[in-house]
C-alpha cells in the first residue's frame, strides 16, 4: 500500500513545491502565449525579414531539448555574467520553448482558413488588419484552441525541468522528500498526483471549449 | 472605365497574360470565355489587384491600379467581386456578411447598412434568409447572397469569376436571372462564364482568350454564329458538344 504518512508528514514541503510549479506555469503560460502570437504573426507576415526570423525561431527552438535551453539560461548566462535563479532560468526556458509550438499551432490555424476568405474580404475594401481580426482570426481560433490547450498541458508537465536546476518546484521538493525519507516510489506518486490536480482540470477545460466552439457557427 | 494597355503578367517564368489591350466602357457587359488555364481568372483578378501585373498599364476611371500611390482599399470599394465558390464568411449570418464592408469601409451605421442589405436581399429574392448562416443555404442561395454582398457597396463595377460553375444545374438559372437583371439596369460587368444563354441575352461583347492572349472580341450573336479564330471555333464545338 502507498504510505499516506509520507504525504501528511511532508505536506508543507509538497505544497511549497506545488505553489512554485503553479507560479512558474502561469508565468510561462502567459509569456509563451504572447511570444507565440508574435512569432506566428512574423511567420505569416508578408515581410520577408520577419518571416525569416519567425521561421528560424520555430525551427531552432522546437528542435532542441528543453533541458538544453534551460541549461543555457542557468549555466550559460552566468558564464556571460548574468546569474539567474533556477526558478527564473527554468521559467524563461519553458516560455521560450513552448512559444515555438504555440506559434506553429496559430500559424497552422490561420493558414487552414481558405484563401477565398481573405480574397473576398480584401476585395470588398477591408484592410489587411480588418480582415485578420474580423474574418480570419475568428475562424482560426476554433482550430487553434485544442492544440494550444495541449501545449499548455505539456507546459505544466515540462515545468518539472525546474527540479533539475534547483527551481524549487514540485519535482525539486519531491527529490528532497525522497532523500530525507529514503522512500522513492511513494514520494513520486504524490508528486504525480499534484501534477494531475493541475493538468486534469486544464484538460477538461480544453475539451469543454472545444465542444462550445464546435456548437457555434 | 476599365482599360488594359499592353498588360503582361508572369508567374515566375510563366507568361500568363500576354500583351492584353482591352477597353471596357461604363455600363458595358463583357463576357470572357476560353479554355481552362487561358488566363481568364488572372485577367479578372488584376482589375481589383488580387493579382498584380508585371508591366503595361491598367487603369480604372483613370486611376492606375498598380500605382503605389493608389489607395487600393478605396479603389476596391467600387469594384464588387463574386467568386466561383461564393466565399461567404461562415461564422457570420447572411445579414452580417452583407453589412460588414459597408459598416467598416463606408462607415455606415448598422441600421443604414442593414436597410441596404435587406433591399438587396429582396432584390436577389431571399430576404427570409437574412438571419441564416451560409451553411444553411443552398449553393444558389449562397451565390445570390454573395451578389447582394457585392452590390451593398454600391460599386461601379461588378466582376464575376465563373459564378455558376460550382452550382447544381437546377440552381444556375436563379443566379443568372439576378445577373441578367443587374446587366439590364446598366451595371458595368465583367463576367467569366461559359453560359451561352446569358451571354447572348445581355452581353455587349464576348472576349475569347487562349494561352494568355485575347484572340477575338465580337458581339455575342456574331461570335457564336461565326467565330473567326480557328481556336475559338474548336473551343465552341467542344463546349457545345459537352
Ligand atoms: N499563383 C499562381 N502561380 C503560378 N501559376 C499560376 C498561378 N495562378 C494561376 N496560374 C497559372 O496561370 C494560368 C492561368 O490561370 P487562370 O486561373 O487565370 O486560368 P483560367 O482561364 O481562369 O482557367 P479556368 O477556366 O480553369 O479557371 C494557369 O496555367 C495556371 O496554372
Ligand atoms: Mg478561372
Amino acid at each position: 500500500m502507498i504510505d499516506l504518512s509520507i504525504l501528511i508528514n511532508n505536506l508543507d514541503t509538497y505544497l511549497e513545491g506545488f505553489k512554485n510549479t503553479v507560479l512558474s506555469s502561469i508565468i510561462a503560460l502567459i509569456g509563451s502565449f504572447i511570444l507565440g502570437v508574435i512569432i506566428a504573426i512574423f511567420r505569416i507576415s508578408p515581410l520577408k525579414p520577419l518571416n525569416w526570423i519567425g521561421t528560424a525561431y520555430v525551427e531552432f527552438i522546437r528542435n532542441i531539448p528543453l533541458l538544453i535551453i534551460t541549461f543555457f539560461f542557468f549555466i550559460g548566462l552566468p558564464a556571460l555574467g548574468l546569474t539567474l535563479s533556477g526558478f527564473v532560468a527554468g521559467t524563461i526556458a519553458l516560455a521560450i520553448y513552448t512559444a515555438s509550438f504555440i506559434a506553429e499551432a496559430i500559424r497552422a490555424g490561420i493558414q487552414s482558413v481558405p484563401k477565398g476568405q481573405m480574397e473576398a474580404a480584401r476585395s470588398s475594401g477591408l484592410t489587411y488588419l480588418q480582415t485578420m481580426t474580423k474574418i480570419i482570426l475568428p475562424q482560426a481560433i476554433k482550430i487553434v484552441i485544442p492544440p494550444i490547450g495541449n501545449q499548455f498541458i505539456n507546459l505544466v508537465k515540462n515545468s518539472s525541468i525546474l527540479g533539475i536546476v534547483a527551481g524549487l518546484d514540485l519535482m525539486y521538493f519531491g527529490d528532497i522528500v525522497s532523500s530525507t525519507t529514503f522512500v522513492t516510489f511513494d514520494v513520486y506518486i504524490f508528486v504525480a498526483l499534484f501534477y494531475l490536480v493541475l493538468t486534469i482540470p486544464l484538460s477538461l477545460g480544453v475539451g469543454y471549449l472545444e465542444k462550445r466552439l464546435a456548437r457555434n457557427h | 472605365m476599365i482599360q488594359f494597355a499592353a498588360v503582361n503578367k508572369y508567374y515566375g517564368d510563366f507568361h500568363v497574360l500576354k500583351d492584353i489591350n482591352l477597353k471596357i466602357e461604363k455600363g458595358e457587359v463583357v463576357v470572357v470565355i476560353g479554355p481552362s488555364g487561358s488566363g481568364k481568372s488572372t485577367m479578372l483578378r488584376c482589375i481589383n489587384r488580387l493579382e498584380s501585373i508585371t508591366d503595361g498599364k491598367l487603369t480604372i476611371n483613370n486611376t492606375e491600379v498598380n500605382d503605389k500611390k493608389t489607395d487600393i482599399n478605396q479603389l476596391r470599394r467600387n469594384i464588387g467581386m463574386v467568386f466561383q465558390h461564393f466565399n461567404l464568411y461562415p461564422h457570420k449570418t447572411v445579414l452580417e456578411n452583407i453589412t460588414i464592408a459597408p459598416i467598416m469601409v463606408l462607415k455606415q451605421t448598422k441600421e443604414e447598412a442593414e436597410k441596404t442589405a435587406m433591399y438587396f436581399l429582396e432584390k436577389v429574392g431571399i430576404p427570409d434568409k437574412a438571419n441564416s448562416y451560409p451553411s444553411q443555404l443552398s449553393g444558389g442561395q449562397q451565390q445570390r447572397v454573395a451578389i447582394a454582398r457585392g452590390l451593398a457597396m454600391k460599386p461601379d463595377i461588378m466582376l464575376f469569376d465563373e459564378p455558376t460553375s460550382a452550382l447544381d444545374p437546377e440552381m444556375i438559372g436563379e443566379v443568372l436571372d439576378v445577373m441578367k437583371a443587374l446587366a439590364k439596369e446598366g451595371m458595368t460587368m465583367v463576367v467569366v462564364t461559359h453560359e451561352m444563354g446569358f451571354a447572348k441575352e445581355v452581353a455587349d461583347r464576348i472576349i475569347f482568350m487562349d494561352h494568355g492572349q485575347i484572340l477575338e472580341q465580337a458581339k455575342p450573336a456574331e461570335f457564336y454564329a461565326n467565330p473567326k479564330e480557328e481556336r475559338a471555333r474548336l473551343f465552341l464545338s467542344r463546349i457545345l458538344n459537352h
